[in-house]
């Protein structure tokens, strides 16, 4: 199938690597250069084909090669952009399927009632697993069936914390260690580097195992 | 007439300005506090600090009952995208949507939406001035 695919983030470039190895004719675009140029760098080629430029914007998608896409992916970090890619894709150049990710869950609603063949939230998604208090050894239990080094956390950041206040590009977390999502006044947030941290969020964190005592002991501000 | 303003920029202070003068009820939505200090002294409206393409921000600046809505925050995407939930899930009466961008308020304008493009209209205002000079 034919995908095109607006936004080169973490999500986009993942999802290209997935639907590439699956066969698919994959067009992406981003307004980003540095983003368009990691995805071409990792998986540009016949299969893969990469466009800069403003995925909101009629021409640049019909540079994209738009007629001939089967189904638009919007994935920016952007709500707005997402729904302006796929009404255009849907009511202006006719392309049967449309997908959106959307950062805040109530957009899904809104979304849908707006055209939107399908709409993904993965805060809501990790919002109902912690609802329904998924136990975390069963997680960690497959991660060492796996992939033995990973392990998965929970912890309460302290007011005494170092990373109290702190962006989570600015906290320096050590290689490969991600916050998976930020639990604040009850709601649940997939943070990226731009996120605060502040006292009382609960941090889910993935990590190499070696590394994370250090980190979840910095996250609750215990003094060594 | 119940009127909410999505954006309190230049367009969006001067607007709730002559709106409450003409004493329609008026309530103005903008992400950053700090805007709201545009608003002349004295200017009868209720302010939100808030996002527009908040479905929760736009119900508590009464989306339900309101009688038009004018979406005029300096981002393209934010005024589509809060014209089509004032427009499609309110069915709010009268909905204009300020677009800079002449090919998105092209096509937005075949797709429904009421459409004010600043970018076209100084182009022609300015062409108008350069065609009155040569009369002269």
């Amino acid at each position: 199938m034919r995908i095109l695919i607006v936004g080169g983030g973490n999500v986009g470039y993942y999802l290209v690597k997935t639907l590439m190895a699956e066969k698919h004719h994959i067009m992406l675009v981003d307004s980003s250069l540095a983003r368009c140029e990691r995805v071409e760098n990792a998986f540009g080629g016949a299969y893969v084909e990469v466009t800069h430029g403003d995925g909101t914007n009629a021409d640049c998608l019909r540079d994209a090669g738009i007629y001939h896409a089967e189904a638009l992916i919007a994935v920016t970090g952007q709500d707005q952009n997402n729904l302006v890619s796929c009404m255009l894709a849907k009511n202006y150049f006719g392309v049967k399927r449309t997908i959106a990710r959307v950062k805040n869950p109530k957009n899904i609603r809104v979304f849908e009632q707006l055209g939107v063949d399908s709409v993904i939230s993965s805060t809501a998604r990790i919002a109902g697993s912690i609802d329904q208090e998924l136990d975390w050894a069963d997680v960690n239990a497959l991660l060492t069936r796996q992939a033995t080094h990973v392990r998965v956390r929970e912890a309460l950041v302290a007011q005494s914390s170092p990373y109290n206040n702190k962006r989570l590009n600015e906290i320096g977390l050590p290689k490969g260690m991600i916050v998976v999502c930020v639990v604040r006044d009850g709601e649940a947030v997939i943070p990226d580097g731009t996120t605060v941290l502040q006292p009382d969020d609960n941090i889910v964190i993935l990590g190499n195992e070696c590394d994370l005592p250090q980190v979840i002991s910095n996250i609750r501000g215990e003094t060594k | 007439m119940y009127i909410i303003i999505a954006g309190c920029g230049k367009i969006g202070a001067n607007l709730v300005k002559n709106l409450s003068n003409e004493g329609h009820d008026v309530v103005v939505i903008d992400p950053n506090e700090d805007n709201f200090a545009q608003l002349e002294n004295g200017t009868n409206c209720l302010t939100i600090t808030g996002v527009s393409i908040d479905e929760d921000v736009l119900k508590s600046a009464g989306i339900e009952h309101a009688d038009a809505l004018c979406a005029v925050t300096s981002e393209d995407n934010v005024n589509i995208m809060t014209a089509q939930i004032a427009k499609q899930l309110y069915h709010v009466p009268h909905v204009v949507t300020r677009l800079y961008d002449p090919e998105k308020d092209e096509i937005m304008r075949q797709m429904g939406l009421e459409t004010v493009c600043p970018t076209m209209l100084t182009v022609a205002k300015i062409g108008e001035l350069l065609e009155k000079t040569e009369e002269e």
